[in-house]
This record gives structure tokens, C-alpha cells and sequence, in this order.
């Protein structure tokens, strides 16, 4: 069935980026205008607007209440739904739903998308299937004891994580044993209120990995392929800061092998449209799987970059029903790309968030750099939603390349307004273990110890620059010309009226 | 009127930063500083979508004012952020001569403004925040309002739970200068 | 004349003694605290070169009454004389610390009265620098007649010439009352402090202990007592300051403030970033000097008062070159309410514009007067008249923008139509009405509310249709309550138009005295 028209059920960049590949492909793009965003970038793009703006409900955020996006979708008499990433993208129930009112929902079915989503029974297909796994607990744990008992077989350090979970909320390293009460508490108390559910699993924790990634991409007709992986390990906290593909940790004896563990999971779900399979690479190159993301994923450009194929098209053909147009033996990885995420946050101070309004924004437009964004002159960075302003992806035909391409790059991207983590892609691009590709989920806290960069004479120029603010005021003030002529000849009617 | 008015000349402006660092020029709208010894140019730009740079050693530097209030300034270059109070050789020794004066461990104490309920707290103890940054949010009467650190330091101690209420005066946060 | 001769070789000694009076230890002294001397702020105040002193040969009386001899100094230890800032004629005086800590005697005082007589006849702008110790005990009665003699002129001059007042360094007991009765107080941080009675006498009476800074320093009046209008760092950021303010005022009530040229890169008369700034959200706060900002020629907002009563913003601005006084509600504060301290600072800025012929504008998002049992025991119902009188009894062209939430008393209060307003201007988002939908519906409804299974959702929804049918501008505007409802992009321009439109405004009040402001 051909889509003629599209409900982007998100925000943001992302849905600028769909509504490019939208427009490209003669589809009617309808978004949703929101409370809190009247004026975002993405209204402007989209065909049409679906105004959620007027009523508000306190209880469910706009992009997260299912039945008013069906009940609008089918107002509209749209054909299919693009979730993009967070919000409903991995909500089965939201696939459902649309599965039933005979919405094409853009995306794996409702089916892969929970059995996907819920890691126990994730990681039993994986185990099913042969996929190498880390030691842990079969499905949740009960309680601390049942907990301690699996930890002490494994062997610390563990790691507790929410079974519903994702972006590092709900998750608990233990280093000892007398830890595992406490932090079993913390993990299932967070994981309850992050994801309202208090499920929570064990398995070991490998203290250094890396994290690499795989994009699938499969039809309705079992056909499945990867793209290759994207390497993610430069994290804080679990939130990726910069992801690059290929991975300088893999050859293609390793891409073949885990390439074919993430097809190998991908097919156990009947998996269908684009998907993320994760795993972690350990320092002696033995691999294990982490999880899959039935969804689009926000690094997904540098996928785009290096295979020149367009995911949101593939997505929206393969909803459509239509059979994958290549083969695996057909995808070429080309150079290298990197892409690094601009966060409204303040790196100088632990990257707490920035907000405040985008006075100017201006990147570099060249061949082999791209920029997605969902901000413009004038946006406000709300607290309402995650802080990333821009991804900036570079592309080069090496590595080295692509970092020295992202050096230009990243120094002319200017931002005005709020604090940005831009200072601190700077600070890995001087990092000489990141330029080695010699790095892993550890860079953060152990090698990159100050998370921004300075040039030696930044303070400075910053210095003179307060000076000379200074002195030019007072003398813009002191040298304005005050007339005060006029102030005295004051018209007899007003003059005779100004006393009384 | 006969005589003209004479503007104020302009002198030397010392920067200082907020780790005392002092940074001196001697006329900075002349737009030269002494940079290892010798007298250099700076060459400050305004592109065409009002971002002000600086050519320095053919390398460009964003720079921006963030944040100014009477001689206090904050900076940005290259995306990061400078604090400096702007100071004259005659403020600057008399800044000097009060830091001796005043007890520089005293914490402040941030006090609620009006009775209300505690919504939000913005602050870590042990973290640092900035005068005029939001520290706790308190709604009264419907309104949410933002409670901001009058001075720059470290906060010492958070004397409120979230959903909490408070009465006017009571004590929120206390922040050690720093 | 023979330049050899007697009379002009005494002229000259006595120039070099006066001369000769410069103390260097004394001043060094002065630096030692971080404070200027009297000479060195005069030099920063003024224009290069324009201050002319008068009196620099007065001394004090020589007789003795028994408490000790009184210093006998040139000048006796005040500064007096005229200059320029910015061009402009200026009166002021300077109080010497070094000279017997810059007391107050009689001499020292009846310098200060002809420096103000002067000012009052030329009808130029008063500035005094006050650094002073108090009272000069050795003088008695006659120190304390040179204060009264001071008060009296600072109030005859009050509504004719501006006067500033500049703390530098103490004041203390009687000393603190001229300044109070001044326009505007300038403090400087640190080594200014202002108070009736000193620690040592709170100590005694109270057995309390308070540091000097703690009773009356820069802080405690910019936040608290709202005493000083503004605070600076230091000495020649707050003279500076005063240098400023005074481009804003002019000279006397019988002209305008002065006019200033545009520069190029002018504030747009559109400005679409102001539709961006009042969230639709009536509970949302935000920051009305944002609009004040946008609104006013570029960087020439100067707001005074800012740490004081922050629910309410006042300072002065220039719209196309002409300087105007605005009052704005400050919804980021007390969420806008109007409290004692605020109706306060806004009356007594009102006065001060009316006085001296700067239009008002005045920018409204007000839910209301502050309840609470504090408020109404500590007589908001008294103060609150004081901003109403002040509005309704100003003659200058007064014009109010409302950007959100104007209701019941506060409504009239903020420059209303009725209240005298010569243009209400509001904004689509504004809510006009008696109360906020929350509280109107659930009287008006309490019976339906009561009986129904889900009260809080019945509320919600009424409140919404309140807020739709009644709480918006455009009844108000069909009833004529609102001149017209703007887009806020247009603000700018609009204002600059109708202040152009008042520019003759005039207004015939009754003769009178003067009326009766609740005090």
C-alpha cells in the first residue's frame, strides 16, 4: 500500500529530518503543535499542523497520549505514523493501536517491539539463538537476596538495570557485596518511577567495554541486512555524546561476526523496518548482546553517511510493504563518519543543563559535513524536553579525516545563547587516545579529565573582550549628544499648564 | 552654553577573573594588548549574523557577552564561559583591601521570599551556582516561582524536601561564597 | 594691577595655603578604605576640568564652647561648587572625611544651604556626596539648625530640580534624612552605611549586636528598607551611575528631559520576539524586563531600585530618543502581586515622573494585591492608595500595556482607563476581569460545583469557558475599557505613536494646596 500521508508523532529535529525524506518522496507530512513549543522550526517544515495546543492535558505530555494521536491520525485520514525515537517509538501498545485502526505504523510490529523492549525475554531469544550473552539473572530479580545469590555466582562487579529501561535511568553498578541491598532498592525504586515498572535484572559488568552497535534493516519478506556498526562508547552517564561509524575496535572479520549475531536476533522476532542491535566489545574482542532498539536511532546520520542510504526512506518502503532493494553482499561501508551531539548543557559544570533562547546559531555548509537540527535563531530550549540543540556529522575518507574535518567544522559552529557541549567536542578532538581510537565507555571519567576545552589565550581575549564592553559603553554613553534644547522650548500651551 | 562638555577619558582597565587572576590593559578601546612583551593588534570582527570574533593568531574566536551587570561580566569563547569584574587600578585596590575585610568562610543563607510549597529544588549541595541562577522553584497562589541565588559560591546545606511547605523567611539553602 | 604687590601677593599666599591644607597622610588614609577622596569623586562627577568651587575660604567659627576646639580648615571640611556633566549645568557638594571626619557644623551646613539655594535659583540638578561622621557635637545646637536649615531646602527644592544624594561613606542620625527626602539614594557597596541610630546605641538599648553592614549597609537598603535606589561596587561605578541617570532627567520641572540621537543599529519598531516572551500558560512566569528590553530603544533601559520590591519594576527609558518612566509588573516575582513594599516604589517613582514631566508607561500582568494577614495588619489597604492616588492624580501622558492577567482592584489600580489612562493598550494574551477564571467560576458556580460528581473537573472546564468569554481583552475593547488590543510585535511602534499623540497633553486639576496622599 503506497503512503501518501505521514503523522510525525514527535519533535524536533527528528522531525525535520522525516519531513526531508517526506518531501522527497511526495508524502503529506502532518505534525503536532504543542503548548510548549508554539513556534518551534518543525511546524514550519511540516504540510500540515495538528494543533494539540489548545487543550492540554497536565497528566500525559502531548506526545505520549496514544489515543489522542489515533483519534487525530484518523481526523486526518492519515495513512501511517513515524514515532521517530523516545516518546512512543518502542510503545507497543502505541503500535498496536495503530495495527488495529488500520494506521501503518512505521516501525517493527507491535510484537518485536515488546518482545524487543522487555530485556528478559530479549535476552532468552538471544540465548536461544546462540548469541553470546554476559552471566546474569534469566528474567528479573526478585528481591536483594535473590540478587546477591546471582551476583556471587557471576562475580562482582554486577550491574542492575531496569528491565523496561533504556538511556541509563535505572541502573546500578555494585562493586561489593555488602552494596547489593542498598542499590538493589535504588535500581528498583528509580526503575518504578522512570518506567513504572520496578522490574529489574543482573548480570555482570565489564568495567571497560566498548559499545558498538549494529543497523538492521529488514523487509516484511524475512529479508534482513546490517548496515554495519556505529561505534558509541564516548558516553557520560550512559547518554552518548558522539557515535562514529565504522568503529576503529572492529575488522571485518569482527563486523561479519557480530554483523551476523545482530541479523541472527533480528530474525528471531521476524524483525521488520530499521533496528539497532547493541552489544558490548570487551578488551580481549570477545562481544555480547546488550539489547535492540526496535526504533530509529538519534545517531542513525552516520549510518546515512558512510552508506549512503536513506533509513527513513528504507523505513516508510519497507512499511509499505515492499521488498529490501539490496543484499547484504551489496552494502559498502565508504570512509568514515562522525557524528557529535550539541546539548544545550553547561560543561563546566558537570553538564547540567542550559536553557534559554538560541539568540544565533551558524554551522559551516559543506560537502562532508551535515547538520540535523531542530533549532534556529530565536528558539527556546525548554525544560520540557532533552537538551540537544544540533548533531553535527562529519564525513572524511579516514578517520583521521573525518576528525580533522570535525575540527573545522566544530570551530565554526557558533552558538549564542545558551552553554553548549561544543566546547567539549573540542576537548576530544585534542585528545590524543581518541585520535588513536583508543577508547571505550571509561573515557569520560578516567581519560578526559577536564570535558572542555581551552585555547591558551581563551581567558585572555575573554579578558580583554570584558574591557573593552566596558570602556565602549561609558564611552557610547558619554559621547551621545544630549539635547537639551529641545527640552526647553516646550510649547506655551503645555508650559503654561505645567504648574498649578 | 559656553563651555563644552569634556567626555571622560578613558583609562586603564584591569579584568579580573573569578580565580583572581588580573588581566591589565592599558587602553582598551585602542584595541592593542601586550601580549609577550610587544604591543599586539587585536583585530575584532562582527560577521553578518552578529556573532562577535576575534582573528587572533589566524585562528577565529567567538566571543560573546553572556552576562553583564554594572562591571560584572561573563564571557564566552569558543563556547566556554569566563567570569571577570571589570576594575580600575583605584577599585581594584580597593577590592583588594575589602576581601581582607570580610569573613570570606560566613555562608548566606537564601530565605523564602513568600509561604508557599517547594516544587523543585535546582541544586546539589556541594554544587556551585551563580548569582541570579535559579535554585529552588516554590509555588505560591498557583504561580510557580524561581527562587535565584543572590551571590556565587558553593551550596552548603539544602534545609527543604521537595512538595515541603514553607513559611516567608524560612531558611532554603546556604550557599558559602566562593 | 602691580602682580608684585601686596594685594596680589596675599592673593597668592592664600591660594598656596589653601594649597597647603592638602594632607597627604589624610588621603592616603582615605585609600586605605578603598574610598576616594572629596576632590577625586568631584573629578569623577564632573565633566574634565568644569567644576568650579565656591566658598573654598570659608572657615569655622573659632569660639570654643567648652567640648573641645573645632578644626579650622578652609573650606571646613565640605566641598561645594558647580559643574558640568554631560554638558549640562550641575549644583553639588562634596563632604571631606578628613577634615574633622566630615562633620556637620554650622559653617560646613550653611555651605551645603547656599550650594542648594543656588541650585533651586538656577534651576539645575543638586548632587551631594555624603561621607560624613554627623552631627559636630562641639557645635550643639548649631550643627543640628544647619541640618534642619538642609531638610528644609532639600524640600523646597523637591519637584523643581532633581537631587541625588550619594552615600560614600557614613551617615548617620539627622544626617540620613536629606538623602531620604531626595529622589534618588546612590550607595556604594561596602563602605557606605546609612542609620538613625548606630550598633553602639542598639547595643545599649537592645542588647543587640549588629554589624555596621548588617544595620545599615548598601545591601540591607537596596533589599530591605528600599532606602537606596541603587548600589555599585565601588565609588566611581556609583558616581558614574550618577552620571547617567541624570542624561534621563531634566533640569528643572519647567523642561523636558533631555533628548538623544538614535544610533544606527536602532531597536526595530517590529520586533517579533516580543510575541514569544508572555507564555500562554497563566501560571508561567517570566521575566517582564525582557519586554521592557525589547521595547525601548536600545540599552537605554536603566532601572533603579532593582533589588528592592522586585514584584514591581520601575526605571527610566527612551522611546525614539525621549525619555519616558516606566512601571511594569514583574510576574517572576511574587507572581506580579502588588505588596506594600512595591506599591511603595512605585508611587514614589510615579510622583518623581510627574513631577519632572516624563510620560509613564506603564506594563500590566498583575493577578492581584498580596492577601495575607501581614499584609492587610501592616496596611496594604493604605499603601496600595498610594500608587492609585499617584497614578490618577499625575497630569503626564500615562499609557498602560496589559500583557496577561489584570484583575479586580489591581486592574484599577495599574493606570486603569478610568483611573485617567490616556491609552489601555492589551495584548491578546491579557485575562481582564474581576477575578482569575479559578476563583470567579468557583463562586459563581459553588452551588453546580457542590452538586456535581467531579467538582475539579467541572471547575476546570468552566474556568476555561470563563477565561474564553469573559477574561479576555475584547470585551474590554468593545466596551471601550481597552483602546485597542495589539499585536505584540507592534508594541513599539504603537507607543512611540501615541506618546507622539500626548505630547500636548494637558490636564486642568482643581486648585488646590496639594491633595492629600494617604501617607
Amino acid at each position: 500500500m503506497k503512503i501518501k500521508s505521514l503523522l510525525i508523532a514527535n519533535r524536533g529535529e527528528i522531525a525535520i529530518r522525516i519531513i526531508k525524506t517526506t518531501r522527497k518522496m511526495g508524502i503529506r507530512s502532518y505534525v503536532i503543535k504543542t503548548a510548549k513549543e508554539p513556534n518551534a522550526w518543525y511546524l514550519e517544515e511540516a504540510d500540515e499542523i495538528i494543533d494539540f495546543s489548545e487543550k492540554y492535558d497536565e497528566e500525559i505530555p502531548e506526545f505520549l497520549d496514544i489515543e489522542r494521536i489515533i483519534k487525530s491520525a484518523k481526523k486526518h485520514k492519515v495513512d501511517a505514523i513515524h514515532p521517530g525515537y523516545g516518546f512512543l517509538a518502542e510503545n507497543p501498545v502505541f503500535a498496536r493501536r495503530c495495527e488495529e485502526e488500520k494506521i501503518t505504523f512505521i516501525g517493527p510490529s507491535h510484537d518485536a517491539i515488546y518482545r524487543m523492549g522487555h530485556k528478559t525475554i530479549a535476552k532468552e531469544l538471544a540465548r536461544e539463538h546462540g548469541i553470546p550473552l554476559l552471566g546474569g539473572s534469566p528474567g528479573a530479580v526478585r528481591d536483594a537476596d535473590e540478587a546477591r545469590k546471582i551476583a556471587n555466582k557471576v562475580g562482582y562487579p554486577v550491574i542492575l538495570k531496569a528491565a523496561a529501561g533504556g538511556g541509563g535511568r535505572g541502573m546500578r553498578v555494585v562493586e561489593k557485596e555488602k552494596d547489593i541491598e542498598r542499590m538493589f532498592s535504588l535500581a528498583t525504586n528509580e526503575a518504578a518511577k522512570a518506567f513504572n515498572n520496578p522490574d529489574v535484572f543482573l548480570e555482570r559488568f565489564v568495567r571497560e567495554p566498548r559499545h558498538i552497535e549494529f543497523q538492521i534493516l529488514g523487509d516484511q519478506h524475512g529479508n534482513v541486512v546490517h548496515l554495519g556498526e556505529r561505534e558509541c562508547s564516548v558516553q557520560r552517564k550512559h547518554q552518548k555524546l558522539l557515535e562514529e561509524s565504522p568503529s576503529p575496535a572492529l575488522d571485518n572479520a569482527m563486523r561479519k561476526k557480530m554483523g551476523e549475531a545482530a541479523i541472527n536476533i533480528a530474525k528471531s522476532v521476524n524483525y521488520y523496518s530499521a533496528g539497532t542491535v547493541e552489544f558490548l566489545l570487551d578488551v580481549d574482542n570477545s562481544f555480547s548482546f546488550m539489547e535492540m532498539n526496535t526504533r530509529i536511532q538519534v545517531e542513525h546520520p552516520v549510518t546515512e553517511m558512510v552508506t549512503g542510504i536513506d533509513l527513513i526512506e528504507q523505513m516508510i518502503l519497507i512499511a509499505e510493504g515492499k521488498k529490501l532493494p539490496f543484499s547484504q553482499k551489496d552494502i559498502k561501508i565508504n570512509g568514515w563518519a562522525i557524528e557529535w551531539r550539541i546539548n544545550a548543557e553547561d560543561v563546566q559544570s558537570g553538564f547540567s543543563p542550559s536553557l534559554g533562547t538560541i539568540e544565533k546559531i551558524s554551522w559551516p555548509e559543506s560537502e562532508n559535513v551535515r547538520v540535523d537540527t531542530g533549532v534556529r535563531d530565536g528558539s527556546v530550549i525548554t525544560p520540557y524536553y532533552d537538551s540537544m540543540i544540533a548533531k553535527l556529522i562529519v564525513h572524511g575518507e579516514t578517520r583521521e579525516k573525518a576528525m580533522q574535518q570535525s575540527s573545522i567544522a566544530i570551530r565554526k559552529f557558533w552558538i549564542k545563547g545558551p552553554k553548549t557541549t561544543l566546547a567539549f567536542c573540542r576537548a576530544v578532538l585534542q585528545n590524543s587516545n581518541f585520535r588513536k581510537g583508543n577508547f571505550n565507555t571509561s573515557f569520560l571519567s578516567k581519560e578526559l579529565k577536564i570535558h572542555y576545552q581551552n585555547e591558551p589565550d581563551d581567558a585572555l581575549l575573554a579578558a580583554f573582550f570584558a574591557t573593552y564592553d566596558y570602556a565602549r559603553e561609558i564611552n557610547e554613553n558619554e559621547e551621545k549628544p544630549l539635547h537639551t534644547e529641545n527640552g526647553k522650548s516646550i510649547t506655551p500651551w503645555v508650559l503654561k499648564k505645567r504648574l498649578r | 552654553m559656553a563651555r563644552a562638555a569634556k567626555k571622560k577619558q578613558s583609562t586603564k582597565l584591569i579584568a579580573l577573573s573569578s580565580t583572581n587572576k588580573a588581566y591589565e590593559f592599558k587602553k582598551p578601546l585602542e584595541k592593542r594588548i601586550k601580549y609577550q612583551g610587544k604591543e599586539v593588534d587585536i583585530k575584532l570582527h562582527e560577521d553578518p549574523k552578529g556573532f562577535s570574533y576575534i582573528v587572533w593568531k589566524n585562528k577565529k574566536y567567538l566571543l560573546d557577552v553572556i552576562e553583564k551587570k554594572q562591571n560584572r561580566y561573563t564571557i564566552m569563547v569558543n563556547g566556554v564561559w569566563h567570569s571577570f569584574t571589570v576594575e580600575t587600578p583605584v577599585s581594584l585596590k580597593r577590592k583588594r583591601y575589602l576581601e581582607q575585610q570580610v569573613d570570606a568562610s560566613a555562608a548566606v543563607s537564601i530565605e523564602a521570599p513568600m509561604p508557599g510549597k517547594i516544587v523543585d529544588i535546582l541544586v546539589e549541595v556541594g554544587g556551585e551556582v551563580k548569582e541570579g541562577e535559579p535554585i529552588i522553584i516554590l509555588e505560591a497562589m498557583k504561580m510557580q516561582n524561581e527562587i535565584t541565588s543572590h551571590i556565587t559560591g558553593i551550596v552548603q546545606s539544602i534545609s527543604v524536601k521537595k512538595g515541603e511547605s514553607v513559611m516567608k523567611d524560612d531558611v532554603l539553602i546556604e550557599i558559602k561564597k566562593g | 594691577m602691580d602682580v608684585k604687590g601686596k594685594n596680589f601677593t596675599r592673593f597668592l599666599e592664600r591660594q598656596q595655603a589653601h594649597n597647603d591644607q592638602h594632607d597627604a597622610r589624610a588621603e592616603a588614609k582615605q585609600h586605605s578604605k578603598g574610598k576616594l577622596t572629596a576632590w577625586e569623586r568631584l573629578n569623577i562627577l564632573f565633566d574634565e576640568d568644569t567644576f568650579e568651587e565656591v566658598d573654598a575660604f570659608v572657615t569655622a567659627d573659632k569660639t570654643d564652647t567648652g567640648f573641645g576646639k573645632v578644626q579650622q580648615a578652609f573650606g571646613d571640611g565640605v566641598i561645594i561648587g558647580h559643574g558640568l556633566i554631560r554638558g549640562r549645568l550641575t549644583f553639588a557638594y562634596a563632604q571631606d572625611f578628613t577634615v574633622m571626619g566630615g562633620s556637620l557644623g554650622s559653617v560646613h551646613a550653611a555651605k551645603i544651604m547656599k550650594i542648594q539655594d543656588m541650585a533651586l535659583k538656577m534651576g539645575a540638578p543638586m548632587v551631594g556626596l555624603i561621607d560624613s561622621g554627623g552631627a559636630r557635637i562641639q557645635e550643639g545646637v548649631a550643627s543640628l539648625a544647619g541640618y534642619a536649615g538642609i531638610f528644609y531646602r532639600n524640600v523646597q527644592s523637591s519637584g523643581v530640580i532633581p537631587q541625588i544624594s550619594v552615600i560614600m561613606g557614613p551617615a548617620a542620625g539627622g544626617a540620613v534624612y536629606s538623602p531620604s527626602i531626595t529622589d534618588f539614594v546612590f550607595m556604594t557597596d561596602q563602605t557606605s552605611y546609612m542609620f538613625v541610630t548606630g550598633p553602639n546605641v542598639v547595643k545599649e538599648v537592645l542588647n543587640e549586636d549588629v554589624s555596621l553592614n548588617d544595620l545599615g549597609g548598601a545591601g540591607v537598603h537596596s533589599k530591605k528598607s528600599g532606602v537606596a535606589h541603587m548600589v555599585f561596587p565601588d565609588e566611581e561605578n556609583t558616581l558614574m551611575g550618577v552620571r547617567q541617570i541624570l542624561a534621563y532627567l531634566p533640569s528643572n520641572n519647567m523642561e523636558n528631559s533631555p533628548e538623544m540621537d538614535l544610533s544606527a543599529d536602532e531597536t526595530a519598531d517590529v520586533e517579533e520576539r516580543l510575541r514569544e516572551i508572555v507564555p500562554d500558560d497563566p501560571n508561567k512566569p517570566y521575566d517582564v524586563k525582557d519586554v521592557i528590553r525589547l521595547l525601548v530603544d536600545k540599552r537605554s533601559f536603566y532601572e533603579i531600585a532593582e533589588n528592592y520590591a522586585q514584584n514591581v519594576v520601575i526605571g527610566f527609558g527612551r522611546m525614539d530618543g525621549k525619555v519616558i518612566g516606566i512601571v511594569a509588573n514583574q510576574p517572576k516575582v511574587l507572581a506580579g502581586t502588588l505588596d506594600i513594599n512595591s506599591s511603595n516604589k512605585g508611587a514614589r517613582f510615579i510622583r518623581f515622573c510627574d513631577a519632572f514631566n516624563i510620560p509613564l508607561l506603564i506594563l500590566e500582568d498583575v493577578p492581584g494585591f498580596l492577601p495575607g494577614v501581614d499584609q492587610e495588619h501592616s496596611g496594604i489597604i493604605r499603601h496600595g492608595a498610594k500608587m492609585l492616588y499617584a497614578f490618577a492624580d499625575a497630569t503626564v501622558p500615562r499609557i498602560t500595556v496589559i500583557l496577561r492577567k489584570s484583575y479586580g482592584g489591581a486592574y484599577c489600580v495599574m493606570n486603569s482607563k478610568n483611573l485617567g489612562g490616556d491609552f489601555n493598550f492589551a495584548w491578546p494574551t491579557a485575562e481582564i476581569a474581576v477575578m482569575g477564571p479559578e476563583g470567579a467560576v468557583a463562586i459563581l458556580f459553588r452551588k453546580e460545583l457542590e452538586a456535581s460528581e467531579d467538582p475539579a473537573a467541572m471547575k476546570k472546564e468552566l474556568a476555561a469557558k470563563y477565561r474564553n468569554e469573559i477574561a479576555n481583552p475584547y470585551v474590554a475593547e468593545e466596551r471601550g475599557f481597552i483602546d485597542e488590543v495589539i499585536d505584540p510585535a507592534e508594541t513599539r511602534l504603537k507607543l512611540i505613536r501615541a506618546f507622539e499623540a500626548l505630547e500636548t497633553k494637558h490636564v486642568d486639576n482643581p486648585a488646590r494646596k496639594h491633595g492629600n496622599i494617604p501617607l
